[in-house]
């Protein structure tokens, strides 16, 4: 009981910190900047439901974000319809997509779902570029319509998005399909033992990961009134795992600290100039060495002194 | 007399090797049995194919008269018939409890609801129940073989498989877990199969043992007919084995 008084107290504290920057800080810039890091939040915690408790690495979360930026950008430009139909169809075009690689790879042992999602998503790359006519190519499609005219307020939806997909995220980690998702990431053939279709755990978890991934992904073409293949990137998802890792991979609330504070490191190294990056990956490589559980999660638990 | 598991010639091979040959045997339902065998006798071969770990490719296994070719091994679990494994299989990074309560949570019994309630129960009959709150990480060997049988008796099934439940024992701690096995069979009427390479452990605990060689049953029988089988003994002592590791 009392953990939980303390747990809500950290939340309830990080969502008034949160709420409050903004205002504090009255710089658009600014706002853009923490609106994106809540955004790499959202996938950030839902690559960590699928891959964090069951342990299958996911190298290609931007398949998902990008699967859902495109759609929310189709819905806008090509069929004129409301930017909010775009959350409902990047959730739904990514949970397609999920399906498409989940179903043929989680049922294997081995890296083979890791390496679909990684070529996948490039594949899907290297598919907008191919297919420019409709894609717009390197260009991407601009001149989507915002939800919101208001910075502030588009902050503000990120924010309620955010603080909702952790919380049932994390509320389904701590029930029983949480502590299944965890046997499977302890033991696979035990867990089978036990009497579970892991494979069913697993690529429904990866749905759930790809919808939440999905509706990100649309939320960021709105954010940006754009989106280009950079969706799709390598890079992105590459970024997903190490702000995973910095939070504290399989604590669901942990990569959302990881996501933000490491999407504001470089903005804060700012004044370092060209040297920026360098400090920057320093920074990551000590928090790694030292900290190999992570940095956020590790320090709430000491923060609320149990286990 | 009905039989709750009916294997018929089953066989299975590995390129050239032939792991499991032409097998057939039956277990009554209350039953408790062994099977024995040198090592590479095909013993856990034999178990992998039963719980469906690895597919058959001749003969017939059927549970309470109902096939289980081609079954995933989590639904045979489901159909009442549980495993552990030779080597301890604990979910690492888990309570004890935690551990328990995923075998709760298999769909031929989570119906029943009452997950922790059960999880506890079992917990204390297999003698783990004051350490529910441990890490499955910090327990000591002889409580992860505890931990095995009670993972698999979480699914309540009507047939349980212990591949070599006393490996790596102690000799004090091999007497209390024997006695625990006996328990599950006389309270819970459980019907049990065992695996064992020495027949020592076997003596008090099962009425009739199936020796295995080379992928072959080579004999069926009470254990102390079993000690005198000439081929019993052919096949360990050709093998410069201590004759039935009873030396």
């Amino acid at each position: 009981m009392r953990r939980l008084n303390k747990d809500a107290i950290g939340a309830v504290s990080v969502l008034a910190i949160l709420a409050l920057a903004p205002l504090v800080a009255r710089s658009d810039y600014f706002t853009g900047i923490l609106t994106v890091s809540l955004i790499f939040g959202i996938w950030a915690v839902s690559w960590d439901f699928m891959s964090g408790l069951t342990g299958r690495e996911n190298f290609g979360h931007a398949l998902f974000i990008g699967a859902g930026a495109y759609s929310a950008a189709f819905i806008d430009s090509k069929f004129d319809l409301s930017p909010w139909w775009g959350l409902p169809a990047g959730a739904f075009a990514a949970v397609l997509f999920s399906l498409i690689v989940g179903f043929p790879t989680l049922r294997l042992r081995g890296p083979y779902f890791a390496l679909a999602m990684l070529a996948a998503a490039t594949i899907m790359q290297r598919l907008t570029r191919i297919f420019w006519q409709y894609t717009g190519g390197e260009e991407g499609i601009p001149g989507l319509d915002p939800l919101f005219d208001d910075p502030l307020a588009t902050y503000y939806f990120c924010l309620l998005a955010l603080a909702l997909t952790t919380a049932a995220l994390l509320a389904l980690a701590q029930s029983s399909w949480g502590t299944i998702l965890r046997a499977i990431r302890g033991d696979e053939a035990a867990c089978q033992a036990a009497g579970i279709n892991i494979t069913f755990y697993k690529i429904v978890s990866l749905m759930i990961s790809a919808a939440c991934a999905g509706m990100g992904g649309a939320l960021y073409a709105d954010y940006q009134q754009a989106v280009t293949p950079d969706v799709f990137a390598v890079a992105l998802s590459i970024t997903l795992i190490i702000m995973v890792y910095v939070g504290g991979m399989g604590s669901i609330y942990g990569p959302v600290g990881g996501a933000i504070v490491l999407a504001l490191l470089p903005e804060l190294l700012r004044g370092l100039g060209e040297y920026r990056l360098w400090v920057y990956s320093i920074i990551l490589m000590f928090i790694l060495f030292f900290s190999p559980g992570g940095l956020v999660a590790p320090l709430w638990r000491r923060l609320r002194g149990t286990p | 007399m009905t039989a709750l598991l009916k294997v018929e010639h089953l066989t299975k091979r590995f390129g050239g090797l032939v792991a499991v040959k032409d097998v057939s045997f039956e277990l009554e339902a209350g039953e408790i049995a062994g099977i024995l065998g040198p090592n590479g006798a095909g013993k856990t071969t034999l178990f992998n194919l039963l719980t469906g770990f690895i597919a058959m490719d001749l003969g017939t296994v059927e549970f309470e008269g109902g096939s289980l070719a081609g079954l995933a091994p989590h639904r045979i679990v489901n159909r009442g018939l549980a495993r552990t494994f030779q080597l301890c299989r604990p979910f690492r990074g888990m309570s004890v409890f935690e551990n328990v309560s995923v075998g709760c949570l298999a769909p031929r019994v989570r119906h029943s609801g009452g997950v922790e309630a059960r999880a506890r129960r079992i917990l204390g009959q297999v003698g783990l129940g004051a350490k529910a709150a441990t890490p499955v990480d910090a327990l000591p060997y002889g409580d992860l073989r505890r931990l095995e049988i009670a993972r698999a008796l979480a699914t309540e099934p009507k047939l349980l498989l212990l591949d070599e439940p006393f490996a790596g024992l102690g000799g004090n701690e091999i007497e209390p877990l024997s006695a625990l096995i006996r328990k599950l069979h006389a309270e819970e009427g459980l019907t049990i199969l065992i695996i064992e390479h020495k027949l020592r452990e076997f003596m008090q605990l099962v009425r009739r043992v199936i020796a295995m060689d080379f992928g072959e049953i080579i004999a069926i029988g009470p254990p102390a007919e079993i000690v005198r089988h000439p081929r019993v003994v052919e096949a360990y002592i050709g093998r410069t084995e201590a004759p039935l590791g009873i030396a």
